[in-house]
């Protein structure tokens, strides 16, 4: 771990990626204690302020306070991209490990779903299930979960395929292990380095799609905050204000920067066979 | 000017526009020739064509267009003037006589506006429709016992009792609307979706979710209209509203209030501010528990600072509503009661009826900015009573059937807005018990309520209207299901060179009367 740490560090793009990851994480874990004030708490009177002292990123439309809001929007986008990569990550792993070891007609089952899921464009789909189920936070995490199975379940079946016949899975099973023992204590651990690193990459890939959708008003519902409700807000009132747009937007980009980043050089770090050209 | 447009190629039209307009100022403004067509934004789609069964000013914008009634307003004002009638008496209390102007056709080849046609349109809304359920305007024309057609352009209209407000309600406005009687016989339902009339423009195209296109009626025999074409735009969201214009997408839209500064700021804009008599209230679904107890009403209109709540929402640019019926009509209440924040005597009316704990419960509202603002006002005021009130913001077609049937039992508290017309009567149609699941989503059945509306509207008398009017929403007020918050003003952006034709609740647009300035 610490060997691939400072493989990252040694790299300038993996060594800002990093940074903005960790300040990023000390933002949303830290919310309730950096947070200056309570992030829905209005102050109608003081609406449209620009940064002060007292506000460092200014109020809103409402008077609540950019910054804390900031924070928390921080921690509602770290929340669902870690649900949601945990989710897609386990089911897509143990349906891509199913497809591989399954019948034929098993697997070409479960590849055609994937085939399907990965045919709906995430954003109609999003707004489909809202539609059907109404919004929410879980709603959220489960829709782009859903549209994450395939990057996960099709890697994890293309490891376990040039795996399943390797030497050493020969000798364990001559030997007389179970395929549970085979697949949780020789194979997972064999596969998981690629799985890592596709689910950091799809960090980023989660936050702008709740990002548009809370914008949209079917993300995470009022009052909470997202970083995606904060552009939508300061979208409805840009003639008034620019910063709630100009911070959120600014959130967003270092986010999806940071984590981008972090991810291309946590690959390199652990598999650097799959490194491409850019 | 056909294609789609998104906010991305808004924002590039408008950032290019306003480059351009930055470093070629010598160019705003040329010459321009005659334009052929102007394009207008709709708050969202119309969802039936049916006058009897429209559903706001959205349809009632395109049917004015659209369809002649026997009398039309005035440019601009809530005053009436002939328009398919040669002549009409109101002969005693309860008798109309008309005469149609001959020769007027509707659109077509269905023929010449004939009495038959008047009566088939005025009946409509006192017979039951095929699915056995009156029109939702039929109390426009509740007092209506039948058109007596006398001749091929001569008819009496027969009412059960004297009805003042069908002069300003329903003969000049959608209601007075004259349909085709041969194009429904022909058509069936189709014909609420072609739209068959005989006024200025005809119904070329419309577009679900796209566009209306309304082309000039080449038949036309009235005032010759400016624009061959007037091209309607739905677009919900204000703010894509505002780019469409600034990069001229579109030459004429309402704005939020808040806009107005911005906007006026602009070269080739005028922008129009009229104080309106619309209604913007919270409503209360009494049918529901914990709502059905008056007390937890009362607690909530208590805990409400309406101050804040449309200064937050509206940016200070409307003043607050005491009652229903807006100042400057028949009827308004100067003496309502000004409820004031009382977070104590809330909390002890709580307390009176059993909810010191609160509840969790939900406020609908359509996903307009000014709405989801008082919204998330409301929630938090609201939080200080123990409720946990959840927002659900919903598009136009969703939120516009929310209420209805059996789905608006399930209403907690809702934002609504209603247009209003000149005459308070229409104001107050849409409380009474028979709407209940219809328009009244507060499903507030007063028997009082229905006595004195009734009364108001067959009564002559314009001073015992009034006193009728204002005992009503004594009624309304004792009820605390409604939390009244503003009556608007409408702010529209219009091109410089287009002469806009507005009626004074600021919701109808008379589109046939558009010119250029």
């Amino acid at each position: 771990m610490r060997g691939v740490i400072a493989q990252i560090w040694g790299r300038s793009t993996g060594r800002l990626g990093l940074i903005l990851v960790v300040l990023i994480l000390i933002m949303g874990l830290g919310a309730q204690v950096i947070s200056p004030y309570d992030p829905n708490e209005l102050d109608i009177l003081n609406r449209f302020s620009d940064p002060t002292w007292i506000h460092p990123m200014g109020t809103d439309h409402l008077g609540r306070d950019l910054f804390s809001r900031m924070l928390y929007g921080t921690q509602t986008a770290l929340l669902v991209a870690v649900s949601t990569i945990i989710v897609s990550l386990v089911v897509g792993t143990l349906m891509g490990i199913g497809a591989a070891y399954a019948p034929r007609e098993v697997e070409r089952a479960i590849l055609i779903l994937f085939d399907i899921i990965s045919s709906f464009p995430s954003l109609v789909f999003a707004l489909a299930v809202v539609a059907l189920l109404g919004p929410g936070l879980g709603k959220v995490v489960l829709i782009v979960s859903i549209t994450l199975l395939p990057h996960f379940g099709r890697v994890a079946r293309a490891q376990v395929l040039s795996l399943k016949n390797a030497p050493f899975l020969e000798a364990e099973r001559v030997l007389g292990a179970s395929r549970a023992r085979l697949v949780l204590v020789h194979i997972v651990p064999n596969i998981m380095g690629p799985l890592v690193v596709l689910a950091s990459m799809d960090i980023p890939v989660v936050i702008t799609i709740e990002a548009g959708l809370s914008f949209l008003g079917v993300g995470v519902p009022p009052p909470l905050a997202s970083w995606g409700t904060l552009l939508n807000d300061g979208y409805a009132n840009l003639t008034e204000t620019i910063w709630p747009v100009a911070f959120a937007g600014l959130m967003l980009t270092l986010a999806t920067l940071g984590f981008t980043l972090f991810g291309e050089a946590l690959r390199d770090a652990i598999d650097p066979k799959l490194k491409t050209d850019r | 000017m056909a294609g789609k447009f998104s906010r991305r190629s808004m924002l590039k039209a408008g950032a290019a526009a306003a480059g351009g307009a930055a470093l070629f100022p010598i160019f705003a403004g040329p010459a321009q020739a005659a334009r052929e067509r102007i394009t207008v934004r709709m708050m969202r789609d119309i969802q039936s064509l049916d006058p009897a069964n429209r559903v706001s000013y959205v349809e009632g914008n395109v049917m004015r267009a659209v369809l002649q009634g026997l009398i039309s307003f005035k440019p601009g004002k809530f005053e009436w003037e002939l328009d398919a009638a040669k002549s009409i008496t109101q002969v005693s209390p309860t008798l109309i006589e008309f005469e149609l102007k001959p020769g007027l056709m509707f659109h077509g080849g269905y023929g010449e506006v004939t009495a038959e046609d008047v009566k088939f349109s005025f009946e409509r809304y006192i017979k039951p429709m095929a699915n056995g359920q009156m029109a939702q305007y039929a109390k426009d024309w509740e007092a209506l016992k039948e058109v007596e057609v006398t001749g091929k352009y001569t008819g009496k209209i027969h009412l059960k009792n004297p009805a003042p407000a069908i002069w300003l309600v329903n003969l000049p406005d959608g209601s007075g609307s004259i349909l085709s009687k041969a194009a429904y016989e022909k058509l069936g339902d189709q014909a609420t979706k072609s739209l068959i009339g005989s006024g200025p423009y005809i119904l070329e195209k419309w577009e679900p979710n796209q566009r209306i296109i309304l082309k000039a009626n080449p038949e036309w025999k009235g005032q010759k209209v400016a624009f061959n074409e007037v091209i309607l735009k739905p677009v919900a969201d204000p703010k894509t509203a505002e780019l469409a214009f600034r990069s001229g997408e579109l030459d004429f839209t309402v704005i939020e209030p808040a806009a107005a500064k911005e906007m006026a700021k602009l070269a080739d804009t005028d922008v129009i501010s009229l104080d309106s008599i619309n209604f913007v209230w919270i409503g209360i679904n009494v049918s529901k528990p914990p709502f059905d107890n008056l007390k937890v009403r009362q607690a909530i209109r208590l805990a409400i600072d309406v101050d804040r709540v449309i200064l937050a929402a509206y940016n200070g640019a409307v003043t607050r509503a005491y009652s229903l019926i807006a100042p400057g009509l028949l009827g308004y209440w100067a003496d309502a009661p000004k409820y004031k924040r009382d977070i104590d005597a809330a909390k002890k009316l709580m307390a009176e009826a059993g909810h010191e704990k609160g509840f969790e419960c939900k406020l609908t509202l359509l996903n307009r900015p000014a709405f989801q603002a008082a919204g998330l006002v409301v929630q938090a005021m609201l939080a200080n009573l123990g409720i946990k009130l959840n927002l659900e913001v919903l598009d136009g077609g969703t939120f516009w059937s929310a209420g209805k049937g059996d789905a608006g039992k399930n209403l907690d508290l809702s934002i609504q807005r209603f247009g209003g017309k000149a005459d308070p009567a229409f104001q107050t149609q849409w409380f009474v018990s028979e709407q209940v699941g219809v328009w009244n989503w507060q499903r507030w059945a007063s028997p009082e309520f229905d006595k004195l509306n009734v009364a108001a509207a067959s009564t002559d008398d314009a001073n015992e209207r009034a006193k009728l009017y204002i005992e009503l929403q004594k009624v309304m007020d004792q009820s605390a299901a409604y939390i009244w918050l503003t009556h608007e003003v409408n702010v529209f952006a219009s091109k410089k060179w287009l002469r806009p034709a507005i009626l004074p609740n600021g919701d109808d647009l008379q589109l046939g009367l558009f010119r250029e300035a």
